[in-house]
């Protein structure tokens, strides 16, 4: 019982904290919207909904499975769960619900308190009567997550029905017909073709706006794949990868644009130049920090990152980049006199993607991919099987720089401008949350991920707000539950559970 | 045992990456040799006075930066990786100071002089600020700490790195949403005014070291020293620094090696704190990005004087300050790029040199 009491009271001090940092930071009050349109409820209604979720999550943390897991000790935990919770949102709610009766200004510090957002959280009441309904909604949430817990998620009926979906999964493993195309390369270039039309068929049926979003998508893609090659495959923790992402828009908008230099050459020349620009910068900058450890090695790259964002926005260099305000006008290409509007930029982002893709593919499986591999997996057994790492872990710089240089090139196309602005530090941890998120050093990994991660949010334009933080959220959660990503590589997934798989082998073994 | 019939040092070929350095080094010093030469010799554009204040400014704004870099020292030397989100600790304990100051500047004591608390009873206030701000820092220090390191402590170093740096963001979005992201003016108490000082005469004309400048090099000086007595002279200090040579052979001797490091990031947070109160009182403004700029700062400081090095974090610190403040004017660039220039030396450092300046030491120390 003990036990039980004391998983409630965590779980309650956990959850209680977390609902007041979303009032403080105004989730509460942008899903609580969200949910009004998503669902048709009204105000208070939504938001007892999302309370009760929360409240319901609650529970379930709870009530988690102790030694003596009984019906009674699960309610104890929800019980004590949703009161400790509830009180601390309750004695949060009297507060400021006092201050504003007292004519209080609490937006003046805590920016997303305002009279609104406070008269939600105690449901248009005065705020006891408010308090204690929170308290109220709290306590039965947590003790109906307790009872899911207890009941469904640990019930008798769980072993033998996830025994028949094993055994059904098997048996259609079994089918020959079914083996046949699971395994055959055959079935893998059909469902790519498939793919591949999809995608070539959703802009015609777009708005502008999702054009857009699925360009961004895309050259997130490009820059994913390209730091995937760097951190996935080499293992080179680089923070200062929007530098090439620049290099590249700039020597579009520099060389193909009207303003400050008026060069204007043809925007297919100096794309490849663009790339190969990048590639060297990739190489310049990669030599004098090649014998930097991992951490170091994030730390100067995010300086040299820094140090061209500064250059490049600064007054000394505005007659040669734009300064502060970037470079605008940027043409929108022709393909053999037939001008790209927006609608068809997509196409050429899909053709740089494809390309990307396939030299991605190839170079994994090639001899300089394994020798990424081995390098990142220990450096100096790599070294003694006689693995040059200089050379590959400049190679792995140059080629990520390429992979960045050719959408940092066609982001300043299609956008007709870039400015320091686009090329923050921000963006390199958006492009590593890319690759994280959807699993180092794997391809369908990186794409997933840049859907998740540039796709959602796009959908969930209310949340606009809280895009970042989320981003950063997710960084630690995945390292901390699934470092190896949503769709690892098959070797990553192995090397990172080795410890555990061998445990298990050991104990089955054993027992 | 006698001296070795062949002297054991052999001269190696240097390798094409050794050259590619010592050249990188020589053009490096050549363009700083020159444009000294230029600004100091030929165009002489700038009397000592105004060399002297931008010294005293460098001298202060790097004595914060040594509260910050220390934190920094501290947690690499222990579990050797950057906690990136230090400087966001930071800010934090900037932002509780600031609140301490607005809520006690609205407290009026005495109606009739209008007298609020602030000004009421100064020191006690500034007491107060810096104990809310410590405190706050210590909290998210250590909640950080068994939030996102404790469970990463056997995971590979790229993974505890990412996710410091999603804590970093983490923390600094939060602010913004929480505090909103306008820079606010930090209310310093009357016995503090800020942009008033002592004056110096020199070469005719007034140097001012102001007294919030003063205030903040003092302290952020006992401070220092504080911690240093900490580290070498207390019990905590004596297993700080076991578990810093060898977690496993410390916890054989009995050390709680997760207490220790988890009372490492409390103190690293106890003194970003205190720095991050000092920020606010000396520059006189914060926003939820203040902790960005100085935590890095600070990690180039910690460098500089050879990382987890405590008196090595402290030099390099002031010496930081210095050269970022005398940098561009005696190097004759734009005011804008100061934050190349410390950029560019954690970047020098690291390639040149990373064991730091008074890195030396520390390794024969640990032998």
């Amino acid at each position: 019982m003990a036990a039980h009491l004391r998983n409630g009271v965590r779980a309650g001090l956990i959850f209680g904290i977390v609902i007041v940092f979303l009032v403080l930071i105004g989730f509460i009050l942008t899903a609580t919207r969200y949910l009004q349109q998503f669902l048709k409820l009204d105000v208070l209604n939504s938001f007892a909904t999302f309370l009760a979720l929360l409240g319901i999550w609650g529970g379930i943390t709870a009530a988690k499975p102790t030694e003596r897991d009984t019906w009674l000790g699960a309610l104890a935990s929800g019980l004590s769960g949703g009161l400790i919770s509830g009180v601390l949102v309750g004695i949060f709610t009297l507060i400021v619900g006092s201050q504003v009766d007292a004519g209080v200004n609490l937006r003046r510090y805590l920016v997303s308190l305002s009279p609104e957002a406070v008269n939600l959280l105690r449901f248009d009441r005065a705020t006891g009567p408010g308090a204690l309904m929170l308290l109220g909604i709290l306590i039965a949430a947590s003790l109906v997550g307790a009872i899911l817990a207890r009941g469904v998620g640990r019930g008798e009926w769980r072993r033998p029905v996830g025994d028949r979906w094993a055994a059904i999964r098997e048996s259609v493993g079994q089918v020959p017909l079914v083996r046949t195309v699971l395994r055959s390369p055959v079935s893998q270039y059909v469902a790519f073709i498939a793919i591949l039309a999809f995608v070539l068929w959703l802009p015609t049926r777009l708005t502008q706006a999702w054009d857009y979003n699925m360009g961004t998508i895309a050259i997130y893609v490009l820059l994913g794949l390209g730091l995937n090659i760097v951190v996935g495959l080499a293992g080179l923790l680089d923070l200062g990868y929007v530098a090439f992402f620049a290099v590249g828009a700039y020597t579009v908008a520099l060389l193909t644009g009207p303003q400050p230099h008026g060069i204007m050459w043809n925007f297919w020349l100096v794309v490849p130049l663009g790339v190969a620009l990048a590639a060297l910068a990739g190489v310049l900058l990669g030599i004098p920090v090649l014998r930097l450890r991992g951490d170091y090695l994030a730390i100067v790259t995010l300086g040299f990152g820094e140090i061209i964002r500064i250059l490049a926005g600064s007054d000394a260099l505005t007659p040669f980049s734009g300064g502060p305000m970037g470079v605008v006008g940027v043409p929108l290409p022709s393909f053999f006199g037939l001008k790209l509007g927006f609608e068809e930029f997509i196409y050429l982002l899909i053709a740089g993607v494809l390309l990307v893709i396939f030299v991605t593919a190839r170079l994994q499986n090639s001899r300089i991919g394994r020798a990424w591999i081995a390098m990142r997996e220990d450096e100096t057994v790599a070294r003694a099987m006689g693995i040059n790492t200089l050379t590959y872990k400049l190679l792995a710089f140059g080629i990520g720089a390429s992979f960045a240089g050719l959408g940092g090139a066609l982001f300043a196309a299609r956008n007709q401008f870039t400015n320091p602005q686009d090329h923050t530090l921000l963006v390199s941890i958006n492009v590593l949350a890319v690759v994280i998120v959807g699993g180092m050093g794997s391809i369908p990994g990186v794409i997933l991920g840049a859907f998740v991660l540039k796709g959602i949010p796009e959908i969930l334009r209310e949340f606009e707000n809280y895009r970042i933080i989320i981003f950063a959220a997710l960084l630690v959660v995945m390292m901390i539950l699934r470092p190896e990503g949503i769709l690892p590589s098959r070797r990553r997934r192995l090397e990172i559970h080795a410890e555990a798989t061998e445990l298990e082998e050991l104990t089955s073994a054993a027992g | 045992m006698g001296e070795p019939a062949v002297p054991l040092r052999v001269r190696k070929p240097l390798s094409s990456y050794q050259v590619a350095q010592i050249v990188l080094g020589i053009v490096f010093l050549a363009f700083v040799t020159w444009r000294l030469y230029t600004v100091l010799i030929v165009q002489h554009v700038y009397g000592p006075e105004i060399w002297l204040r931008f010294a005293l400014s460098g001298l202060i704004i790097g004595s914060v930066y040594a509260l910050i870099a220390i934190g920094y020292t501290l947690v690499y030397g222990i579990l050797r990786m950057i906690n990136f989100a230090h400087g966001d600790v930071m800010m934090l304990g900037a932002f509780a100071g600031f609140f301490v100051f607005e809520a006690l500047g609205a407290w009026i004591v005495d109606p009739a002089a209008e007298l609020n608390f602030l000004n009421a009873y100064p020191v006690l206030s500034i007491i107060l600020a810096f104990a809310v701000g410590m405190s706050t820092s210590m909290l998210a220090g250590v909640t950080l700490e068994r939030i996102a390191y404790r469970p990463l402590r056997a995971a590979p170093r790229l993974v505890v790195l990412i996710s410091a740096i999603g804590a970093s963001f983490f923390l600094e979005e939060s602010a913004r949403l929480m505090f909103g992201s306008q820079t606010r003016p930090y209310r310093n108490p009357d016995l503090l005014p800020r942009a008033r000082g002592l004056e110096l005469i020199v070469n005719d004309r007034p140097v001012l070291i102001t007294y919030t400048g003063i205030f903040t090099f003092v302290l952020s000086i006992i401070l220092l020293v504080i911690l240093y007595t900490i580290v070498m002279r207390t019990r905590l200090g004596r297993a700080m620094r076991a578990v810093s040579q060898d977690k496993q052979v410390a916890a054989l001797m009995g050390i709680d090696v997760d207490g220790v490091i988890s009372r490492t990031f409390m103190i690293s947070g106890i003194w970003a704190g205190a720095a991050g109160v000092m920020w606010g009182i000396h520059t006189g403004q914060i926003d939820f990005f203040v902790g960005f700029l100085p935590g890095i700062k600070a990690f180039t400081a910690a460098v500089l004087g050879g990382i987890g090095n405590i008196p090595g974090a402290a030099v390099g610190a002031l010496l930081l300050g210095l050269i970022e403040s005398l940098g561009p004017a005696a190097l004759g660039i734009d005011f804008q790029l100061k934050d190349v220039i410390g950029f560019s030396i954690l970047v020098l450092m690291l390639i040149f040199r990373p064991s730091g300046l008074l890195g030396e030491a520390l390794t024969e120390e640990k032998v």
